[in-house]
């Protein structure tokens, strides 16, 4: 058995499998026969909700359009169905929850429009040259910070196995936790006054537009970067905890 | 066509519910039962017996009788060792295959023991329909219920039960959402609910928003493992370790042992701890009785108090709350936010369970509905928006865990993350790791833990016909889809050529297509008992509920000292023989005597029930009912 080929993106319709008439790919339903669709070709997270590509989202609105296409959608309305358009059901809740899931968290938004803009992934470039920290390189805005904290942290690790006293070494976590917090939270506003610049740009020159793409993808990166750093953090957090014990979350 | 029902298929108890016009109802038998005890036992003559008739052979023959099947569905062999040292029935099976449980000289795998008691159910809910004078009764379609935190193998195990009792299953869904689904029907309100879950085996919580009619889930978790059999695990284990040292001897060696010994033990203690269990429900002290018999030949009596019950399963109470705070912060929420809380299942009449989900949640618990049947009734409004296409409401459900695939060193590649609403789906791209590779395995992954070896393993799926190619070159697709059973499908794809394969996963600990379709087979030859001894059992029913409830005030007039002034002269001793002339008639086969004994009962109780004016007697007399009791 083989498959069609995965379509390429030159038309931008889509045929329905029922009557053949054709609809726009962002359509749900075919405006002839008003079957659902199958998801074949399809849009992105944005146009399939209905929504601009705007980083800045009303979250009620977005969740009353989740409520309203899964409504329209669901597997459980089309359990009578014939099998093409319970598949098609099926798909395109799927979607419609990757969707939801992926626009609802402001990072993850960000992710997807640099992905449907054309950018590479913000993730760590090379995982093979990842150090312990598993962050990849290191940016060079954080150079500073990342060397402190490790100096630090090399220092609590060899107290802790001279048995130094764990309260006192908590306090030290905890200080050497606050710079690295005062950049995450620099972070966050950056990224807020990036989303509400791309949001403006809706006609400006591509140079300026992909200007902007490429700050957010840099914010992303050192973004995920603090982030290690603060699970390295809690990681040593959790060892002084007491040796003995589970590590917290390991439930399931 | 036939009738659509709504199963809860319980650890300890099970219940079929329908809509009736607009509302949910669960079907009872005669004496207004709802449950059917999830207990299947096999007769001398191979006939199989479920239900209350099967509960009451488990105290006469243990080895023939088996119970909590639920806790080994889907499961392997080394999952539930620890479970079994404490059962009366034999369990084995090969490393990494299914769970058998044995049974006289009978071996069943858990899908077909609990298909038994699903075909119980669907009878019943036949017998109500064909009462109702309904031309069509059968009964082909079915909702199943099942612990949120169930896993693929678990679902899975559960619909091939469903297919082996001859029922179409419309849908798997999850317990709590079910519940749910059961409270919303009053409240056409808004908010944040927190469903806390603790049944007969099983724990849930499930965070919930509700708005416009969609019920959607935010965050779930639990602890399959979990419930009021641990209690009565540790009430049995307390009440061995006091027992008189030849018995406790007895019981250290291997609890498959000497024929019959053992297991009666336990049953014997089972009962008799399960009911000092639902008496500090409702009192603050007990006693747990045991009567002298072969099993335990120097009886069992000793007092406790529900601070005493209290202090030894606040432990397990207590690991309930670590996956609440999880599901809390999965689903970014303080417990300031939860609007409600509902409690479901039998475990949480306890009051310590009661208590401690408030102090949670700072909110007192809903527990306007039944927490036996709520899941019932939410499983029959699932079915009937399914096949009516009702769109009043919507439930958007959640996967509980991750799942993923082993990619090199052992570490999990999450493809789908716990918490998705589901149908969810997700893909991948892999490649080979070296030139030539022309197949590849690929191990599919249910957990939240980093390595592979930590996870749940679903099912290897291999991919063949790779052209040789550079190592890294080839571009292996693997797509997850999960539907709306919670169930997952993979499939995966090398691009370049466009070579596929698609399996529905099968899971490590299920069983196959075929072994399905044979037991469907074996289960014909094996017909079900005739008309005359299903009325039999019912009479064996309906007196039963009668003893029970009168045993129940009796004990109770005897513990409050209060006995003496409330009796007639002579009441006592009429009461005392009516009991006995019942049980000795529920041992025979005569259907008519056991009602005209039940019916004696009933009337030597009446006046009892009349004159007394403690309130507790009252209530538990007017129940007439052994799930209150």
């Amino acid at each position: 058995m083989t498959r069609d080929p995965i379509p390429v993106r030159a038309s931008s319709t889509l045929e329905c499998r029922n009557c053949g008439a054709g609809a726009p790919v962002d359509e749900h339903f075919c405006p002839q026969c008003s079957r659902i669709l199958a998801l074949g070709r399809h849009g992105d997270y944005f146009s399939f909700l209905g929504l601009p590509r705007k980083l800045v989202i009303d979250p009620a609105d977005l969740e009353r359009r989740f409520r309203d296409l899964s409504r329209k959608f669901h597997p459980d309305y089309f359990y009578n169905a014939a099998p093409t358009e319970r598949l098609a059901s099926l798909e395109r809740s799927s979607y419609l929850n990757d969707a939801y899931r992926a626009l609802k968290n402001p990072v993850s938004r960000v992710e997807h429009l640099l992905a449907i803009e054309g950018l590479p992934p913000a993730k760590a470039e090379d995982p093979s040259t990842g150090s312990g920290q598993g962050g990849g390189k290191v940016p060079p805005s954080l150079l500073e910070e990342v060397f402190a904290l490790n100096e630090e942290l090399d220092e609590i690790r060899e107290r802790r196995e001279a048995g130094a006293d764990p309260e006192t070494l908590r306090a030290r976590l905890a200080k050497a936790r606050a710079p690295i917090d005062a950049r995450r939270d620099e972070h966050e506003q950056q990224l807020q006054g990036l989303s509400a610049r791309w949001d403006s740009q809706e006609g400006a020159p591509p140079a300026e537009k992909r200007a902007t793409l490429d700050a957010l993808r840099e914010r992303l990166l050192e973004r995920n970067y603090i982030n290690n750093l603060l699970a390295t953090i809690e990681r040593e957090v959790a060892g002084l905890a007491g040796s003995g014990q589970p590590a917290a979350g390991s439930h399931g | 066509m036939g009738k659509v029902v709504g199963i809860d298929l319980g650890t300890t108890n099970s219940l079929v519910a329908y809509v009736d016009g607009d509302r949910p109802v669960v079907i009872r038998d005669e004496s207004g039962d709802a449950l059917v005890p999830s207990v299947v036992s096999v007769g001398e003559d191979a006939t199989i017996f479920v239900g209350r008739e099967a509960q009451r052979r488990l105290l006469a023959a243990p080895s023939r009788s088996v119970y909590s099947v639920k806790r080994f569905m889907g499961r392997g062999i080394d999952d539930v060792r620890g479970d079994a040292a404490l059962l009366p029935f034999r369990i084995s099976g090969e490393p990494g295959g299914v769970v058998r449980i044995g049974v006289a000289d009978r071996e069943f795998t858990p899908p077909e023991v609990s298909a038994f008691v699903l075909r119980e159910l669907k009878h019943r809910a036949e017998e109500h329909f064909r009462k109702q004078g309904e031309f069509d009764f059968e009964v082909d379609r079915a909702v199943i219920t099942v612990p949120a935190y169930f896993n693929d193998a678990q679902r899975t195990a559960t619909r091939d039960a469903g297919r082996l009792a001859g029922l179409e299953v419309l849908r798997i869904i999850n317990e709590p959402t079910a519940a749910s689904l059961a409270y919303g029907l009053d409240k056409r309100n808004r908010g944040t609910i927190a469903v806390y879950d603790l049944g007969g085996g099983t724990f849930d919580i499930s965070i919930l928003k509700v708005e416009d009619g969609v019920f959607q889930v935010l965050s779930t978790n639990g602890d399959t493992h979990l419930g009021g059999d641990d209690i009565d695990r540790l009430l049995v284990e307390m009440v061995m370790s006091e027992l008189s040292a030849p018995v406790g001897r007895a019981l250290s060696g291997s609890p498959g042992g000497p024929e019959g010994s053992a297991p009666q033990v336990i049953e014997t203690i089972r009962r008799a701890v399960i009911q000092g269990k639902w008496d500090l429900s409702e009192v603050e002290e007990t006693e747990i009785l045991i009567e002298p018999s072969p099993a335990v030949p120097a009886g069992y009596r000793r007092r406790i108090t529900r601070a005493d019950f209290e202090r030894i399963i606040h432990p397990l109470v207590d690991r309930t709350l670590d996956p609440c705070r999880q599901a809390l912060a999965d689903a970014g929420l303080q417990p300031k936010d939860i609007d409600e809380a509902v409690l479901v299942g039998g475990s949480t009449r306890i009051p310590l369970v009661r208590r401690m989900v408030e102090e949670l949640f700072g909110r007192t618990p809903h527990s306007e509905l039944n927490p036996d049947e709520v899941v019932a009734l939410g499983a029959a409004v699932q079915a009937d928006i399914l096949v009516s296409g009702r769109r009043e409401m919507l439930l958007l459900d959640v996967t509980p865990l991750s799942l993923g695939i082993e990619t090199m060193g052992g570490v999990v590649s999450k493809i789908i993350l716990r918490n998705s609403t589901i149908p969810a789906s997700g893909r991948e791209m892999f490649t080979t790791g070296v030139d030539n590779q022309t197949g590849v395995d690929i191990h599919v992954l249910q957990g939240e833990r980093e390595l592979a070896v930590d996870c749940r393993s679903l099912a290897h799926l291999h991919l063949r016909g790779i052209p040789p190619m550079v190592a890294g070159l080839p571009r292996i697709e693997v797509r997850f889809q999960i539907d709306a059973n919670g169930i997952l499908s993979v499939a995966a794809r090398e691009l370049r050529t466009g070579i596929e394969q698609t399996i529905e996963v099968k899971p490590s600990y299920g069983l196959t297509d075929q072994e399905v379709e044979r037991m469907l087979i074996e289960s014909f030859e094996h017909a079900e008992a005739d008309f005359e001894a299903r009325l039999l059992i019912d009479a064996r029913n309906e007196g039963e509920s009668v003893v029970q409830a009168t045993e129940k005030v009796l004990r109770r007039l005897d513990l409050d000292g209060a006995g003496a002034g409330v009796f007639e002269p002579g009441e006592r001793e009429r009461i005392n023989a009516a009991l006995i002339g019942l049980k000795a008639v529920m041992a025979g086969t005569s259907r008519e005597t056991i009602h005209d004994w039940t019916h004696a009962l009933n009337h030597v109780t009446q006046r009892l029930a009349e004159v007394t004016m403690n309130r507790t007697v009252r209530e538990a007399l007017a129940g007439r009912n052994v799930k209150d009791v």
